[in-house]
């Protein structure tokens, strides 16, 4: 059947990209027109640092080397990057998904020929760059309170990084699709979630002092485990015992095969799940 | 002589709203109200008639004291709604525009049961009420389940039955039709009338024309904040009978239509409505005897087609236009957007 | 004629306390349709105590070793008490907080807030409805918590001053209620309830002494947490129970000063909330979000 085109609406691949730039541009401008909760971010991050570190000193053996406190901060400080990762790509691409619905923005961005998929990555890359400037933030924050941080093998590093936030996108659309089906719910998930990885991918202390049953039977099956193990034993310069989980180039394999895999995989559930909630009409309800 | 139940004095009020270009904004000054004075006398369904953005919900709001005036009076049910605000809240049954306001996890009678407390109705009464209400807007089907599985007339007219959960002397109403289907709309303003024999007061506002004029005994147009004019129905328009109204149907470009309104005679010309490249054109005249041959010419030697004339009998509608020179359904949106007052929602 | 002056509506005492109880159900309600967060609460405390016990444990490198540099810092060996307890008196003041902030902005967005606004209820009973339900919410959490929290983590809270622990639990908590208020007025004014309630948890539990005691902090910092009423709680809960030092030397000085607070910030909270109410009313109304 001919159709008489698409009126004002471009569908080239220039246009595409045009789209993609607009959509994050609206995501960074939302955030600027949050002061507030920009500023808190940052304050909640500080504060984090600060209480670990508090806490790990009232458990200092007087007289211990400087060395080991740095490294008890980078196991820290590390471990949090990932985390701050996850939570940003769990919490905002799940919660934004879910207050475009609550106030019915999310229908009229499905009413226009943009690709769901751009619209998301958009979200997304929004996400990370701002999550970026935090975790910069943070270890910058922590070298100045123990006076410089190991930095060993920063490229690997940065590559491990990378292939774990592709994995963690892949997360976060998941979070997406599972918002559409959760609605309310989905946000005790979310918390729940966090709360879970904290602990099970021992993001803020080594994997050591989890009791053996919680590694063997849970943090091996977590891809984000081997993804804060590998990242923190390179920058830590691989350390005695570390990485703890398993040698590291298995540990990278796994990390690569979770940034390639689960984005694919994430989108087509998320797809999948987003065809459903059109044919049952709930994408708009909330 | 009725008693005056709702007067404002001079009541005016000002927004501060933030202009927003990209990163940077800029602050300016909205006039939402300027200095209206209303008098609405006890038993009466008033009509508030204006476009969005017109000031009508931003002046609702004030006699409600969800708002407070930048400056002037007002009084409800003989309360100043500065001083006496909980005896205000206390005489009013109010509907905002939309059907939020609900607990989407509630049940439609727990939620007129947690209102009902809201209002200081006793237990038993409340019951009572709901029972009544249940009757009355027929709430059967749906009352026992929660507000989310509703569809959204079905919202509505639960959001009608929290207003209606106090029997307050005055029902103020905004917009209550606005996204309900024809036969509950048709429902409601019956209820509405019957409820107004039982000696409600009514304020009632709306941007459809017709629904005033079934509905109101005497109506107030408000643009840009100001009330250009008030009275009966009638009356408004005996206000026209001076002027005649021809409505053109065809296909108008809109150079026509500015060309039309250059004749002496015209006093204004306004497209009502566009639809499959027709348009209809509403020219009011001082004698449309002496100005058709004019206007035909007009029309004519623009290249535009005419295929129905008709001069017909004037309306709230008309009114509006001789007052403000637009149209009240079309447009309306932009102008307010343009106008920068806030939109109702 | 048939209508009355003000309708149905019978200002009374009695329809007051109607109010109060109709909120309270209604909260009770909603939150019983949402099943999940009730199982969050009970998770949250245990994890939050998790974190310190587990850095400890790495830093001091065995579970010997921890009691040991613990007792040394803080006074107690009993470290896994000292964090649940400040999990758990945590968990308290969050969800105070939460409750309150969180009830404030969903109101908006819902357009129920509005709705309560038109209705002739005055706000100390909406607000005392509210804060029972509260009350309510924290003290089951807490029961809860410390319940799992002292199997999972293998302690015996039923140790020291139980009586005067709970004083300090008990009067804690009305200074409590005076700064959801505060919060409250503050997420009516920014709007971004989500970032800020997020963050004000970590503010409270930083301030309180969750994971340390307060005298970790630099001398500035201390008087900044003492300000702070949920730190007077805090400390004196694990004080009574794990034979700590109070503040001032003894339990009364400690309490006398809680409830100084229990006697003021309410006031203040409330007056705050009020006035940011009508400041909202003068300008863009308490709907918009």
């Amino acid at each position: 059947m001919a159709h008489r085109g698409f009126g004002l609406a471009r569908v080239g691949l220039l246009q595409r990209l045009s789209t993609f730039l607009t959509m994050s541009k609206k995501t960074i401008m939302e955030f600027s027109r949050y002061p507030v909760a920009f500023v808190a971010t940052f304050a909640q991050v500080f504060l984090i640092i600060l209480m670990f570190l508090f806490a790990a000193f009232a458990f200092t053996t007087p007289g211990s080397e400087l060395a080991q406190g740095r490294q008890i901060a980078g196991v820290m400080v590390y471990g949090l990057i990932i985390q701050l990762f996850l939570s940003f790509t769990l919490w905002e691409v799940g919660f934004s998904v879910r207050e475009e619905q609550i106030r019915g923005t999310l229908e009229s961005l499905y009413m226009s020929p943009a690709s769901r998929f751009g619209s998301l990555i958009s979200r997304i890359f929004a996400i990370l760059l701002w999550t970026s400037v935090m975790a910069v933030f943070a270890v910058l924050l922590v070298s100045l309170l123990v006076n410089g941080l190991p930095t060993a093998n920063f490229l690997l590093a940065m590559v491990v990084l990378l292939f774990t936030i592709f994995g963690l996108m892949g997360l976060g659309l998941l979070m997406a699709a599972i918002t559409i089906r959760l609605k309310e719910s989905a946000q005790f998930l979310v918390s729940f979630l966090q709360f879970f990885f904290i602990i099970f991918a021992a993001m803020f202390f080594p994997f050591g002092v989890l009791p053996d049953v919680m590694v063997d039977y849970v943090s091996r099956y977590l891809p984000v485990a081997y993804s804060v193990d590998a990242f923190r034993s390179l920058l830590l310069g691989l350390p005695a015992g570390f990485p703890e989980l398993l040698p590291l180039t298995q540990e990278i394999l796994i990390i690569v095969l979770f940034g390639i895999l689960a984005p694919p995989v994430s989108y087509l559930l998320y797809k999948e799940v987003e065809r459903r909630a059109r044919i049952q009409g709930t994408l708009g309800e909330y | 002589m009725p008693e005056i139940i709702i007067r404002t004095e001079k009541l005016s009020k000002n927004f501060v709203s933030k202009d927003r270009k990209g990163f940077r904004s800029k602050k300016k000054k909205v006039e939402a109200l300027k200095d209206v004075d209303l008098e609405i006398e006890e038993g009466e369904i008033f009509g508030l008639l204006g476009p969005n953005g017109a000031g009508k919900t931003t002046l609702i709001k004030c006699l409600t004291t969800l708002l407070i005036p930048t400056s002037g009076r007002a009084w409800v049910n003989g309360f100043d709604i500065l001083t006496q605000d909980n005896l205000v809240r206390a005489s009013l049954g109010t509907m905002l525009m939309g059907e939020r306001g609900l607990y989407w996890k509630l049940t439609g009678r727990e939620n007129l049961d947690y209102f009902g407390a809201l209002y200081h109705v006793p237990k038993k009464v409340r019951r009572r009420r709901i029972e009544e209400l249940k009757e009355l807007l027929e709430l059967e089907e749906f009352l026992d389940r929660s507000v989310e599985t509703y569809s959204s007339g079905q919202k509505m007219i639960l959001a009608f039955a929290k207003a209606l959960i106090n029997e307050a002397p005055i029902l103020i109403l905004d917009e209550p039709t606005v996204t309900m289907d024809v036969p509950t709309a048709r429902k409601l303003r019956r209820i509405v009338m019957d409820l107004n024999e039982r000696g409600h007061t009514i304020l009632y506002t709306t941007h459809l024309m017709q629904e005033a004029e079934e509905l109101c005994d005497r109506v107030a147009i408000i643009d840009h904040g100001e009330i250009i004019a008030h009275g009966t129905p009638d009356a408004l328009k005996a206000s026209l009978v001076t002027e005649e109204t021809i409505t053109l149907e065809g296909v108008i470009p809109q150079k026509v239509t500015e060309d039309i309104r250059s004749i002496t005679g015209v006093k204004a010309a306004t497209v009502t409505s566009e639809e499959d490249g027709r348009t209809s054109v509403s020219i009011v005249t001082e004698d449309s005897r002496l100005l058709l041959p004019k206007i035909i010419e007009k029309v004519v030697g623009n290249g535009a087609t005419v295929d129905f004339i008709k001069p017909h009998e004037v309306t709230l509608e008309d009114v509006f236009i001789a007052k403000t020179g637009r149209a009240l359904n079309v447009d309306t949106r932009v102008v307010a957007e343009r106008e920068g007052g806030p939109s109702g929602r | 004629m048939a209508v009355e002056k003000l309708g149905l509506t019978r200002m009374s005492r009695r329809s007051n306390l109607d109010i109060v109880w109709t909120v309270f159900k209604a909260r009770i309600l909603i939150i019983s349709r949402y099943r999940g967060s009730l199982f969050l609460e009970t998770l949250i405390p245990l994890v939050f105590a998790a974190l310190p016990i587990l850095i400890g444990l790495s830093v001091a490198g065995g579970d010997a070793a921890a009691s040991a540099n613990f007792n040394r810092q803080v006074g107690t060996p009993d470290y896994r008490l000292y964090m649940l307890l400040g999990a758990v008196t945590f968990v308290v003041v969050s969800i105070m907080l939460w409750i309150v902030g969180f009830w404030i902005r969903r109101e908006m967005e819902m357009g129920t807030l509005e709705a309560m606004y038109l209705a002739p209820a005055k706000r100390l009973y909406l607000v005392s409805g509210i804060a029972t339900y509260a009350f309510l919410r924290s003290l089951i959490a807490f029961a809860i918590a410390l319940g799992v929290g002292s199997l999972v983590f293998g302690v015996n809270p039923f140790q020291g001053e139980i009586a005067l622990a709970t004083a300090f639990l008990f009067v804690g908590l009305i200074p409590l209620w005076g700064l959801a208020f505060l919060f409250g007025a503050f997420i009516l004014k920014v709007k971004e309830a989500n970032s800020v309630v997020n963050s004000a948890q970590w503010v409270v539990s930083f301030f309180m002494g969750v994971f340390f005691p307060i005298a970790f902090f630099p001398p500035f910092l201390q008087w900044v947490a003492l300000s702070f009423p949920p730190t007077w709680m805090n400390n004196g809960v694990r004080a009574a129970l794990q034979d700590l030092a109070f503040f001032f030397g003894t339990w009364y000085f400690d309490l006398a000063v809680l409830f100084v607070f229990a006697a003021v910030v309410p006031f203040l909270g409330y007056s705050f909330f009020l006035r940011t109410e009508h400041h909202m009313k003068k300008n863009e109304g308490v709907g918009q979000y």
